[in-house]
């Protein structure tokens, strides 16, 4: 609409001088004038005819949409994992709407960074739902948990990068769902994988170092009983805060406890400054971070001193030899951080339950949450340690984790873990 | 104040909250304004102005306690949480119904906010605002760690409110029920500071020694006025989780005690009116700030990532210009407002 009337006033400058200069001086001002008005008068009928079937095109372009929300921390507090993340969501949306979308319809996706102001991300939660939104890409602890209340009444899917083991209990949280192994599983993938390692007589011993933060807390209780089961010894806990900048105390005190393995429920800058501080301290301690713990900015932030740690990620690394890769760097042509690929894998998902959801009718909320409960061992192209599998009980996608270590400042696949799919371990 | 001409001859009419014909159109206009304010918005806004709602209902409390008594409190953003928890606890774990769980929510986050208010006999000022800082941490830890009540990390999901059997699930609804409570919990608070009680509060908050000379129990008052300011921070967190549909530790954290402050630093200290503009205000700013943005970014694209960074700096800038140029807040802003135009243009 505004370019069309940009150009109608250009028309309306432009013209007059046209006539008065093809017909010399003949014409009167009021000749002219005249002219102008007319010229006027039809530009704007032509203007609005124009505006018009825009406004009609548009309509019946809308019909061919797919309007879906997607909630971003690209300059918040967890800007530095999130952005990665979100430009994954975005670029298998924009690969998939280049091949011709959803049976031909198109996903309108626009990226709403939060901030991770939650405040904020209530309120773009209800313009979505304004919006009609079937479903939505979210990101962390603070938007997932701030609208897990919402989106289950509302009946919006939300599917998120906060792997809390709670949102994969469909009768508590129906509408979640993510696709990566829930934080407490890959704790126990962890603690099995190290426990598989260990050669000596006695007991290992255990410390679990996390922020007092719902981030860090929940997967103590399922991994400590779990932990206790693999015949480990649990040493008291530590707590260093999300917002670190040295954990003397707490590494001190982990060393005068002897613990031989330390888990750490942290970010990447937490992660780095436990790291640190324990090889400055000496620490025989061998080191275990979740998801968000450790990845391919962990050698720059902990300077060496990340050498042999473990991280249980949820993904393969750029340009890894799987089916799904050269799709991913034929669109994504610098290497990206693990991050991305999670966010490019759930986009994934989301575009394979619409598919699924356009086929048996329209696509509304409910269809989507249908659609996505009817996965069957989908396949990621082995960019996910496993197939992803989601029934109308149980939203884990699958239970294995590929476990990296850290060596010479790279991440190395050490093994992928498989816990069996237990009743009891769901939503704890 | 009192003005030329504005004569009273009658105790009853003394004691009018509304003196003027002019104020009482006033104040029933905003009132029929809020009544269709959910008809002519939806979606976010409405959103927006239930937060505001129940901001008002915080802001007024700690006005109560910061700006008539004279108690600096940092803990209003955890007596949320006991407000919210509480509500949650009842209407989930034990099946009592929300018309119940609110007001109870308002009574244990009183008993709660007296007890953290005792140190208020001996302490003053920064002093005191540091113990109310030390109750913050102390339940925000409660919060995380008392799982069995508070569901721990994960939180509760509660239900929105039903009566008979009609669910106040669209926000439409549950925004004239939170607006019923607003009115009826603002009035109060209007009836208590011209009360004996108020009185009491705000000469405590001038000299408390002559306060105490001229008998006020320091106390009890003070102790009062921790239970009354939590009783409405314990209604309004109570309605909050309702609002939201989920209650978790993240929600009440200390920058929330902060921000309630700052409403009424804003809206002004000592003034229930004050409380309601400052709510107002640190509510919708944020708004507005991300509608500036989103325009500005719509013009030019590269300014995205700068824009959405500053946003937060101007937020603190304007709050700085505010206090600057508004010490006495928005309420004071308004009533020189008022004054200049009952004598245009002949002013003395």
């Amino acid at each position: 609409m505004k370019k069309k009337r940009k150009g109608v006033r250009y028309l309306e400058r432009g013209m007059p001088f046209g006539v008065s200069k093809a017909e010399g001086n003949t014409a009167t001002n009021h000749e002219i004038r005249e002219e102008k008005a007319k010229m006027k008068k039809t530009m704007k009928i032509a203007a609005m005819v124009a505006g018009l079937a825009m406004v009609l095109s548009g309509a019946a372009f809308s019909a061919d949409v797919i309007k879906v929300g997607h909630l971003a921390d690209l300059t918040g507090p967890t800007g530095d994992v999130g952005k990665p993340y979100a430009e994954g969501v975005q670029a298998y949306k924009n690969y998939i709407n280049s091949k011709g979308g959803i049976n031909g319809k198109q996903i309108e996706m626009q990226m709403f960074d939060y901030a991770y102001d939650k405040n904020k991300a209530v309120n773009q939660y209800k313009k979505y739902k304004e919006d009609k939104v079937v479903a939505i890409e979210g990101w962390g602890t603070g938007d997932t948990e701030a609208l897990a209340g919402f989106v289950s009444t509302d009946k919006i899917p939300y599917i998120s990068a906060s792997y809390s083991a709670h949102l994969t209990d469909a009768k508590k949280t129906p509408y979640n769902f993510f696709a990566a192994a829930d934080y407490t599983t890959a704790l126990r993938a962890g603690l099995l994988y190290l426990k598989e390692g260990w050669k000596e007589k006695r007991a290992p011993k255990i410390v679990f170092i996390y922020p007092n933060h719902p981030y860090g807390i929940a997967p103590i209780k399922g991994g400590k009983e779990y932990a206790k089961e693999l015949g480990f010894e649990v040493l008291g806990d530590e707590d260093v805060s999300l917002k670190a900048i040295e954990a003397n105390s707490q590494l001190l005190s982990v060393k005068n406890k002897g613990a031989d393995f330390a888990w750490i429920g942290g970010t990447t800058n937490s992660t780095a400054v436990i790291l640190k501080d324990a090889k400055k301290l000496g620490l025989k301690t061998k080191f275990f971070s979740n998801i968000w713990g450790i990845d391919e900015s962990t050698p720059k932030l902990a300077g060496g001193a990340e050498e042999g740690a473990l991280v249980m990620a949820g993904s393969v690394r750029y340009g890894d030899k799987v089916p799904g890769m050269p799709l991913l760097m034929s669109v994504e042509k610098t290497p990206q951080v693990t991050h991305f690929i999670r966010g490019w894998v759930s986009m994934m998902v989301l575009v394979e339950a619409l598919n699924r959801a356009d086929k048996k009718g329209p696509i509304t909320g409910e269809s989507v949450k249908a659609a996505l409960e009817t996965f069957k061992d989908f396949d990621t192209g082995g960019l996910t340690p496993a197939k992803i599998t989601f029934t109308p009980t149980d939203h884990r996608p699958y239970m294995s984790v590929n476990i990296m270590e850290m060596q010479k400042g790279k991440l190395v696949i050490m093994k992928t873990m498989t816990l069996p799919r237990k009743a009891e371990w769901l939503g704890l | 104040m009192h003005y030329c001409g504005d004569f009273r001859t009658t105790y009853e009419k003394d004691i009018e909250i509304l003196q003027t014909p002019t104020t009482r159109i006033g104040v029933a206009a905003f009132l029929v304004f809020l009544v269709v304010f959910p008809f002519l918005v939806k979606g976010e806004y409405l959103w927006v102005g239930l937060q505001i709602l129940i901001a008002v209902i915080g802001a007024v409390g700690l006005n109560i306690l910061t700006g008539y008594t004279g108690q600096i409190s940092l803990g209003q953003g955890a007596f949320f949480g006991v407000g919210a928890y509480t509500t949650a606890y009842m209407t989930t774990k034990m099946g009592l119904s929300f018309w119940v769980g609110v007001p109870a929510a308002g009574l244990v986050t009183a008993a709660a906010g007296m007890v953290f208010g005792i140190p208020s006999l001996r302490l003053k000022g920064l002093y005191l605002a540091i113990a109310t800082l030390a109750s913050q941490f102390i339940l925000e830890w409660v919060f995380l760690r008392w799982e069995p009540v508070t569901g721990g990390s994960f939180g509760i999901v509660v239900p929105r409110p039903s009566i008979g059997g009609y669910v106040f699930d669209s926000d439409r609804s549950f925004y004239y029920l939170v607006l019923a409570i607003t009115v009826v919990m603002v009035l109060f608070a209007v009836n208590i500071v011209r009360t004996r009680t108020g009185r009491a509060f705000m000469a405590i908050r001038d000299h408390y020694i002559s306060a105490e000379i001229m008998g006020i129990n320091l106390f009890r008052y003070r102790i009062l006025s921790f239970g009354i300011s939590s009783f409405y921070a314990g209604v309004a967190g109570a309605l909050l989780g309702h609002s939201l549909k989920y209650v978790t530790s993240e929600q009440f954290n200390l920058g929330l005690s902060v921000s309630y402050l700052a409403m009424i630093i804003i809206g002004g200290l000592g003034s229930i009116l004050g409380a309601i503009y400052g709510a107002i205000f640190m509510i919708l700013l944020p708004k507005v700030l991300t509608v500036l943005t989103t325009k500005l970014t719509m013009l030019i694209p590269g300014a995205a990532g700068l824009a959405i960074a500053m946003e937060q700096g101007v937020f603190g800038l304007i709050i700085i210009l505010f206090l600057i140029f508004e010490p006495d807040g928005l309420a004071h802003r308004w009533r020189m407002i008022k004054v200049y135009w009952k004598l245009y243009p002949f002013s003395y």
